[in-house]
């Protein structure tokens, strides 16, 4: 279990897959316990040994941890600094233009970077050695053939040195097959196995990162007291999940598969109001827009793209599982709760705040506010209960009203002057996943009170957070 | 012949598109050398001791004479070490011997090619007769081909794309000594025969270089259930060693500690008769995913540990890195799979099956992999062949085959044994308890120790898999 806080600088994230293999010569439980145990034994050992090594990615450097971290190339000695590494990886920005670049690089940002580093094995060793000999057993029994994917996260400071971490990730990697061991033992059933898998998650400062080990396979809803210990032992409210696979943290290094934008307001300056604060949505969403998924909603589509946006949340933060719905699906569960006609699949027609809730209720079993205003100016006015919103809720709201739906993404209110903005995300925006376009157009951007046509009226959807881990 | 034009009379030359019209004209002239290479052919640069030995096989009565050429082929320049004679067979008949019989040739050099350290390798066929030149243009053709797809096909690797595919045949008429050398395209079964250039050099290899490395092998191999024989063990061993080639082959190579550009030139031949000598270290990961399926019935394992000596040598002509590393790994790969067919053949030939010699229900046997052994060659420079030796054979055993397969004169004091060594713990010469039984060793070339146990044996601590016998 690690901990980021603001003295970390750089992250270090080794990742490998090690062989776990054995045989099992008897089906007693607690010889095969001993078996397992063991052969994690040899892992661990594996671990400590001279053969293992840390090759970092994108990088020429290699390094031996368990050698006093001897590394190569030779620029690279023990005490050189964890965060000097930077120099030395190249990232996708660079173009290979034949220049090795890679060691100008020096990024100065508030947020801790990531370098991952890849656990390998090193196979030769100064000889001479013993020639190899061949067993064959001959014996009915059955054979364990796993990979264990590790996967450890280590923070360092601004003053760590390699060694310093090599000795962290060395200790990382051992204490995760001890938690593996544990995790195998729990959930072995005669003769199945489940594989033990490591998940990351960001905790509420200054817990940080944290890394849990579950069994693969097993879904969230029969995990519900391993989580129940660990909002114990973090001393986690126990009303919003953290520890649901959904939660994982995702690593700023990883491109997501899908290719949706992740919360691009962040890209976003927030406004500064006499006595004023800035109440934002929490956690991560995504942008849904139109002609987005190859559907060609241009002029009709707007609520429904608010409304995967707000199913995207819920997905993202582990409230469900299933995948943010289509516009047929969106329109099919409207037709099942009997509020639109069959007709009404396949059509252009659009919804508003009401159907947003009806389908959240059915599809997702969710349940929202619904807020109403009778003239756009009135919302001016509703900067407390959106600030309440974004505290405890903290979910993306949907608003329709005139002829367009929005999204609002928080408010900048002043409780003295009364003044206030609305972070919007605009589904209507018809071009590529650019965050640059997307930020300086305003696509998703701060808007004042007279965004909103201020003689019409609005009904806006606050999504409420079910109370579960 | 095309002609390229790199700017047009009407524009005006624009300085800064030099260096790419540069760069332009380069890969012309490197393409138009390529060009002119393929119409001159190849050209082999071969020991000067060879012509000697190809001269002394003209002198004798037999015709024909074939043989192999060994040597290393680059993009560049193709190199010839060493000429070897087929071996007469012992039960030929008179008639017999003069005619050429491929499967002896491809045998023998499916044999040699397993005595080829890293880098050198069977890279044609010769022929010595007065027979009509076209004639034996097409027995060497045959003989090339079916020589070059034999090795090709025991190989655990899949080939490069910078692997040259060309190889040489070379007919001499014992009588005017007139050479005619060839190239064929062995990737082309339909390839024709092209010129190519047979140059005799003295000191060929003194500045050739070594890359070596010594690596641990740890493998673990389930048996199917209720198919444990030894042709079951073979198919179970091929497929693990398939997997584990791959890694080797996927696996991160450092020399003298470094990470190279693959590109970049290992310094080489630039000091004559100076070894020039290389560690290679290996850096390896698990590739595939296994997480489902985890636990199945077995019937037994088998597994491979110990450690194995690898070599490989480059010719002197500007080696890049790349060549070194996949030298380097494909001479680790084969090493390995050689000792463990060696075994098996020795095991599937004196048909020692379990169940015919014990009869207990658990059995446990250790077979010593042969070990390697080196033998430098003649010529100056760092060059050897190798052999492998079982743990109950002498050098004298050594030296026979390698005058008998590779027509070498060596003595056991020229051995280089030292870089393996016999594997030294109890497991491999335990006296069994009395009450067990005993694997009879054959009493002809005894090549390998079988002990069936059913006692737990103190065993190598590395193998993690040997381990739990102490439980029962």
């Amino acid at each position: 279990m690690v901990v980021v806080d603001s003295e970390t600088t750089t992250v270090l994230r080794v990742k490998g897959l090690l062989e776990f293999r054995c045989q099992l010569d008897s089906t007693d439980e607690q010889l095969v316990r001993n078996v397992i145990s063991r052969t994690f034994e040899t892992l661990r050992s594996q671990v400590k040994s001279e053969s293992c090594v840390l090759a970092v990615s994108n990088s020429p450097l290699i390094i031996w941890p368990n050698k006093d971290a001897y590394a190569t190339p030779e620029e690279i000695t023990p005490s050189t600094l964890c965060e000097d590494m930077h120099q030395w990886i190249q990232t996708d920005e660079q173009e290979s233009s034949g220049k090795k670049s890679s060691k100008k690089k020096s990024k100065k940002s508030s947020v801790a970077s990531v370098i991952n580093l890849r656990l390998m094995t090193e196979v030769t060793k100064p000889g001479p050695l013993s020639a190899p000999i061949l067993t064959k057993t001959v014996l009915k029994s059955h054979f364990v053939s796993v990979t264990l994917p590790l996967d450890c996260v280590v923070c360092t400071g601004r003053s760590d040195t390699i060694k310093d971490a090599c000795e962290q990730l060395i200790e990382a990697l051992t204490h995760q097959l001890c938690e593996m061991e544990k995790v195998t033992l729990q959930n072995m059933k005669g003769m199945t196995l489940l594989v033990p898998e490591p998940v990351h998650f960001l905790l509420p400062e200054p817990k940080g990162l944290v890394t849990v080990v579950y069994p693969v396979g097993v879904p969230d809803s029969q995990l519900v007291a391993q989580r129940k210990e660990l909002h114990q032992q973090f001393e986690l409210p126990d009303d919003r999940p953290y520890f649901r696979r959904a939660n994982a943290y995702h690593f700023p290094n990883e491109p997501y598969k899908d290719g949706y934008l992740r919360n691009p307001h962040l890209a976003l300056t927030h406004p500064t109001l006499d006595n004023g604060k800035v109440y934002l949505v929490q956690g991560i969403y995504s942008y849904h827009h139109y002609m987005q998924d190859r559907v060609d909603d241009n002029g009709w589509g707007c609520a429904y793209r608010s409304l995967q946006t707000i199913c995207s949340w819920f997905q993202q933060q582990g409230y469900v599982e299933r995948p943010v719905p289509t516009h047929k699906e969106i329109q099919q569960a409207l037709v099942d709760v009997g509020d639109k006609q069959a007709s009404f699949v396949g059509s252009r027609q659009w919804i508003g705040s009401i159907e947003v809730q009806a389908v959240l209720s059915h599809l997702l079993g969710l349940t929202s506010k619904i807020l109403f205003v009778s003239q756009g100016a009135e919302l001016a006015s509703k900067g407390r209960e959106l600030a309440n919103h974004f505290l405890t809720e903290g979910t993306p709201v949907m608003i329709g009203g005139g002829v367009l739906a929005h999204t609002i993404l928080g408010v900048a209110w002043s409780e003295t002057t009364g003044q206030i903005r609305y972070l919007i995300l605009d589904p209507h925006y018809t071009g590529a996943e650019d965050l640059q376009v997307i930020t300086d157009k305003g696509w998703c951007g701060w808007k004042g009170p007279d965004f909103w046509d201020q003689t019409a009226y609005y009904n806006l959807c606050l999504p409420q957070r079910p109370k579960v881990i | 012949m095309h002609f390229f034009c790199f700017w047009s009379a009407d524009e005006p030359l624009d300085l800064s598109k030099l260096p790419a019209f540069l760069v332009e004209v380069l890969a012309t002239v490197l393409l138009l050398l390529n060009i002119f290479h393929e119409i001159m052919g190849r050209g082999y640069i071969v020991q000067d001791d060879v012509e000697g030995y190809l001269s002394k096989l003209c002198e004798q009565k037999a015709d024909p004479v074939t043989g192999l050429l060994i040597g290393q082929s680059s993009t560049q320049r193709d190199f010839v070490v060493m000429a070897i004679r087929t071996p007469q067979k012992e039960e030929s008949a008179a008639a017999a011997r003069n005619s050429v019989d491929k499967e002896w040739v491809t045998e023998h050099a499916r044999q040699v090619s397993r005595m080829l350290p890293g880098g050198l390798s069977v890279v044609g066929v010769f022929i010595i007769t007065d027979a009509d030149a076209k004639d034996a243009l097409t027995t060497l053709r045959q003989l090339l081909f079916a020589v070059e797809n034999l090795i090709s096909s025991e190989h655990l690797w899949d080939p490069a794309d910078d692997d040259v595919t060309d190889c040489v045949t070379l007919h001499i008429n014992p009588k005017t000594r007139k050479t005619v050398c060839r190239t064929f395209d062995i990737k082309d079964p339909k390839s024709v025969a092209k010129p190519a250039d047979w140059k005799y050099q003295s000191g060929l290899c003194s500045s050739w270089a070594t890359v070596s490395c010594s690596l641990n092998v740890d493998m673990l191999l389930p048996l199917p259930n209720n198919r444990t024989s030894t042709g079951n063990m073979e198919e179970c061993l091929k497929e693990g060693l398939k997997a584990w080639a791959h890694q080797i082959e996927s696996g991160l190579c450092l020399i003298d500690g470094k990470r190279l550009p693959e590109d970049s030139e290992l310094t080489v031949g630039q000091r004559r008769n100076v070894r020039q000598t290389y560690t290679a270290q290996l850096l390896i990961t698990t590739e595939n995913k296994r997480l489902t399926d985890v636990i199945e019935q077995c019937g037994g394992s088998v597994s491979v540990t110990g450690a194995i000596h690898s070599r490989a040598y480059l010719h002197s002509n500007k080696p890049k890195a790349r060549l070194a590393e996949k030298l380097l790994k494909r001479d680790v790969v084969s090493t390995v799979a050689t000792r463990v067919q060696m075994m098996l053949e020795e095991l599937l030939a004196s048909d020692q099956e379990s169940k015919g010699s014990c009869r207990d229900k658990q059995q446990k046997e250790l077979f010593c992999l042969p070990h390697r052994i080196f033998c430098p060659l003649k010529v100056s420079g760092p060059l050897c062949v190798c052999d492998y030796q079982f743990s109950d054979e002498g050098l004298s055993e050594v030296t026979e085959r390698l005058k008998e397969m590779l027509d070498i004169d060596a003595a056991e004091e020229d051995l280089d044994t030292r870089q393996e060594m016999t594997f030294e713990i109890t497991g491999c010469d335990i006296t069994p308890e009395p009450t067990q039984e005993k694997v009879e060793a054959p009493e002809h070339k005894k090549n390998y120790i079988g002990v069936a146990m059913a006692t737990a044996v103190a065993l190598l601590a590395t193998a993690a898999s040997m381990l739990y016998l102490n439980d029962i």
